[in-house]
C-alpha cells in the first residue's frame, strides 16, 4: 500500500512541516506468554511473543520503515528487525527482561527512530503456582499451559508538525482486511477510563491527606516554638 | 691510568697539554667526525646497539672474560698538570690594624684585593650634638643622655645588631632595657635628627612601633608555651563551635524548608478550591475583602515554592516538532533522585495506581499532577515525622530539666 506514495510526489517542499498539526497514532505494545509445563533441555521454560501493532485496525506499514526489537544478549543474533506486519518476534526463553523497541519511519526527513522499552513478562506476579514452583513439585502441565499470559500497554505516537509527506501517509492508513474484529486482550477503552478515574480520586485524597498533615504541621511546629520560648525563659532567671 | 703512576712516582713523562676548552671542544669535534658504521638495513636499533658501543670497536669475535662486562669505566680524571698553590700573605683593607695574615693561593692568580674585605660593610650612624639632643632629644623622660650616648655607642660597635646590643648592654650602669626598649628609642632619635638635617627630604622616616612588637612576642611567647593539653583543649573547642554552628543553620534552613512546604500545601489547596465551581462561588464573596493582601502573599510564594515541589516531567522531550512517544510525558526528570523515585513508587503502591497507566493526553497530565502531589505528600510527611520527633525530644528534655530543678 505504501507503493501508492512516492516521495517524488511531494517535490522539494516536501521536508516542510505542517504547521500547528499533531497527529496521533493509538499503538499497543507488550507481550504474551505461555509456559511449556515443564524445562526443556536448554532450560526454556516459556514460549513468547513481543509485538508491536496499531491500536485500532490500520496498516502500519504505510507510515511504519521497520521496528527493530532488542533482545536480551543472551539471544542468538538479538536484534531482530521486522518490515512488515505483523510486528513481533517469537521467542523461548526462561527469564524476563527489558525488550527495547525503536520504531523506524517512512519519513525521510526523520532519521532517528522513537524508542521505547517493555519489560517481557513471563511470570504471573505473586501467582500462587509459582509457589508450587519454587516447592520443586512440578506444576500441572494442563493448567499452566492453557493459561496465556498477556502484558501489553497503550501508548501513542505523537507526531509534532509532521512533514506534509509523513501527513499524506497518517491520513491515507487503510485497514487490514481481517477475519474477526480487531480487538486486544485489554479492554483499554475500559481501563482508560477506569484509570482516569482512579487517579482523579486519588488526587483527591492525596490532596486532602496533604491539608490534614499541613495542618497537623502547622501545630506542632507551633508547639514546638511555644515550648522552646517556654524554655528559653525557664532559661534565663537561673 | 699509566699517566697517573708516572707522575705519582715522579716519572719522566711526555709533557701533556693543559686542558683547555678548545683542546676539549676540538677534541669532540674529531670524535664525531670518526666515521660511523651504519647500521645494516633490517637490523633492529636495539641489536646494533650491542654491537657498537661508545668506543665503535668492532665486536670481539671470541667470548670474553675480562670482567668488565657492562661496568661503567671509572671517572675520568683530568689528565693535566696540577696546578701550584702557595701559602702567601695577604692584607685586609677591612681591618684598620693592617694586621697580616696568610692563605692558600694559585700562583698563576694575580694578586688581588682581599675578595671577602667587602662584606665588611660599614653603617652610618647618625651623630648628635650636645646642643641637638638638648632642644630636640630630651622629650623621651625614659632615656637620660648617658643612656642614649651608650646606646648608639653599642649601635655604632654591633652595626645596629639589636638582639646583641641588648645582651651587652650594660645593666647595672644603665638599667634594665628589653630589645625593643633600645629599637624604639634608637629609632625616634634617627627619625629627629633626620628631620632636623633634611626637613625638606621626601625620604621616609622609619618609624618603629614597640607596642605591636611586644605584643607580637608576648604572643608569640604563650603560643610557644602552650602545654599539649591546651592545645587539644582548643582544638576540640573549636571543633565543637563549628559543629553548634553548622546545626543552627540546618536548623534555619529546615524551618525555612517547612514554611514553603506549607505555603506550597497551602497553594495546592486553593488551586484545588478554585477548580470546583461551587466552592469558586463562595469563595468570591468571601474572598473579596481579603483578596489583596492574600494574593500578594501567595505570588511571592509561588515563584519559591514552585521550583522546588513541581515535577518537571517528560524533560528533553522535543516540544516543537519531530515525533515521539506520547508516554514519554510521563518520564521522570534526569535530576530526580533515587530517594524521591523510590518514595513516589512506595506511594503509587499504596493507593494503588498503576504506575505505567495508558497514555492518553489527558491521562498523562494527570498521572503527572498525581505524582508532584504525591512527592509534595511525602515531603509533608517526611516534615511531619520529623517534627513531631523534635517535639518528642523537647518534652523529654523539658521532663528531665523540670526532674532537676524539682
Amino acid at each position: 500500500m505504501s507503493n501508492l506514495l512516492k516521495f517524488s510526489d511531494f517535490g522539494p517542499d516536501s521536508g516542510g512541516r505542517v504547521k500547528g498539526v499533531v497527529e496521533v497514532k493509538p499503538i499497543v505494545y507488550g507481550n504474551v506468554s505461555k509456559a511449556f509445563g515443564v524445562k526443556r533441555e536448554d532450560g526454556h521454560t516459556h514460549q513468547w511473543t513481543v509485538y508491536v501493532k496499531p491500536y485500532s485496525n490500520e496498516d502500519m506499514q504505510t507510515y511504519v520503515k521497520k521496528i527493530h526489537f532488542k533482545l536480551h544478549e543472551s539471544y542468538e543474533n538479538p536484534n531482530r528487525i521486522v518490515t512488515k506486519p505483523p510486528y513481533e518476534v517469537s521467542e523461548t526463553g526462561w527469564g524476563e527482561f527489558e525488550v527495547v523497541i525503536k520504531i523506524y519511519f517512512h519519513d525521510p526527513t526523520i532519521y532517528k527512530p522513537v524508542t521505547f522499552y517493555h519489560i517481557l513478562k513471563l511470570f504471573q506476579p505473586q501467582s500462587p503456582d509459582a509457589a508450587t514452583n519454587a516447592d520443586g513439585t512440578p506444576i500441572p502441565p494442563i493448567i499452566d499451559t492453557k493459561k496465556r499470559l498477556v502484558s501489553e500497554f497503550y501508548d501513542e505516537i505523537v507526531f509534532h508538525e509532521p512533514s506534509q509527506l509523513m501527513q499524506q501517509m497518517l491520513n491515507t492508513i487503510q485497514p487490514v482486511i481481517t477475519a474477526g474484529t480487531w480487538s486486544h486482550d485489554t479492554d483499554f477503552e475500559d481501563k482508560k477510563v477506569k484509570c482516569l478515574e482512579h487517579i482523579q480520586e486519588t488526587r483527591k485524597k492525596v490532596k486532602d491527606e496533604i491539608a490534614q498533615l499541613k495542618e497537623k504541621l502547622q501545630q506542632t511546629r507551633d508547639k514546638i516554638t511555644e515550648f522552646k520560648e517556654l524554655m528559653g525563659t525557664e532559661k534565663k532567671p537561673q | 691510568m699509566g699517566d697517573m703512576f708516572r707522575e705519582i712516582l715522579n716519572i719522566e713523562q711526555p709533557p701533556t697539554p693543559e686542558l683547555t676548552k678548545e683542546s676539549l671542544l676540538s677534541k669532540k669535534k674529531n670524535g664525531s667526525e670518526k666515521k660511523m658504521t651504519k647500521r645494516p638495513e633490517g637490523m633492529h636499533r636495539e641489536v646494533f646497539a650491542l654491537l657498537y658501543k661508545d668506543n665503535k670497536d668492532a665486536p670481539p669475535l671470541l667470548p670474553t672474560d675480562t670482567g668488565f662486562g657492562y661496568k661503567q669505566n671509572k671517572a675520568k680524571l683530568g689528565m693535566k698538570k696540577v696546578r701550584r698553590w702557595e701559602w702567601t700573605r695577604f692584607v685586609n683593607p677591612a681591618r684598620s690594624d693592617g694586621a697580616q695574615f696568610c692563605h692558600w693561593q694559585r700562583v698563576s692568580d694575580e694578586p688581588k684585593e682581599y675578595p671577602f674585605a667587602k662584606l665588611n660593610r660599614q653603617l652610618n650612624i647618625p651623630t648628635y650634638t650636645l646642643n641637638e639632643y638638648n632642644t630636640h632629644l630630651r622629650m623621651n623622660t625614659k632615656w637620660n643622655k648617658a643612656q642614649t650616648d651608650y646606646l648608639f655607642e653599642l649601635a655604632q660597635r654591633f652595626d645596629t645588631r639589636f638582639i646583641i646590643m641588648a645582651d651587652r648592654w650594660d645593666r647595672d650602669k644603665h638599667g634594665v632595657k628589653t630589645v625593643e626598649d633600645l629599637k624604639e628609642r634608637y629609632y625616634e632619635v634617627v627619625g629627629i635628627l633626620q628631620k632636623l638635617k633634611n626637613p625638606n627630604s621626601d625620604k621616609k622616616i622609619y618609624v618603629f612601633d614597640a607596642e605591636h612588637e611586644r605584643k607580637r612576642k608576648e604572643q608569640l611567647k604563650k603560643l610557644f608555651d602552650k602545654t599539649r593539653s591546651q592545645i587539644e583543649e582548643e582544638s576540640m573547642l573549636i571543633n565543637e563551635m563549628r559543629k553548634i554552628e553548622a546545626r543552627t543553620k540546618e536548623r534555619e534552613k529546615k524551618t525555612q524548608d517547612l514554611q514553603k512546604l506549607i505555603s506550597q500545601a497551602d497553594q495546592q489547596n486553593e488551586q484545588a478550591a478554585s477548580t470546583t465551581p461551587q466552592a469558586r462561588k463562595q469563595d468570591k464573596k468571601k474572598k473579596k475583602n481579603t483578596l489583596p493582601v492574600q494574593q500578594k502573599i501567595n505570588k511571592a510564594d509561588a515563584v519559591t515554592s514552585m521550583e522546588t515541589a513541581a515535577i518537571r516531567f517528560g524533560e528533553g522531550v522535543n516540544k516543537g516538532t519531530g515525533i515521539a512517544m506520547r508516554s514519554q510525558k510521563m518520564k521522570l526528570p534526569a535530576n530526580f533522585g533515587q530517594k524521591r523515585t523510590k518514595a513516589l513508587e512506595q506511594i503509587l503502591a499504596e493507593f494503588k495506581v498503576d504506575p505505567n497507566p495508558p497514555a492518553t493526553e489527558e491521562i498523562c497530565t494527570a498521572f503527572n499532577d498525581l505524582r508532584s502531589d504525591m512527592i509534595l505528600l511525602h515531603e509533608i510527611r517526611t516534615a511531619l515525622a520529623a517534627s513531631e520527633f523534635e517535639l518528642e525530644t523537647l518534652k523529654q528534655v523539658a521532663e528531665i530539666k523540670q526532674e532537676i530543678a524539682d
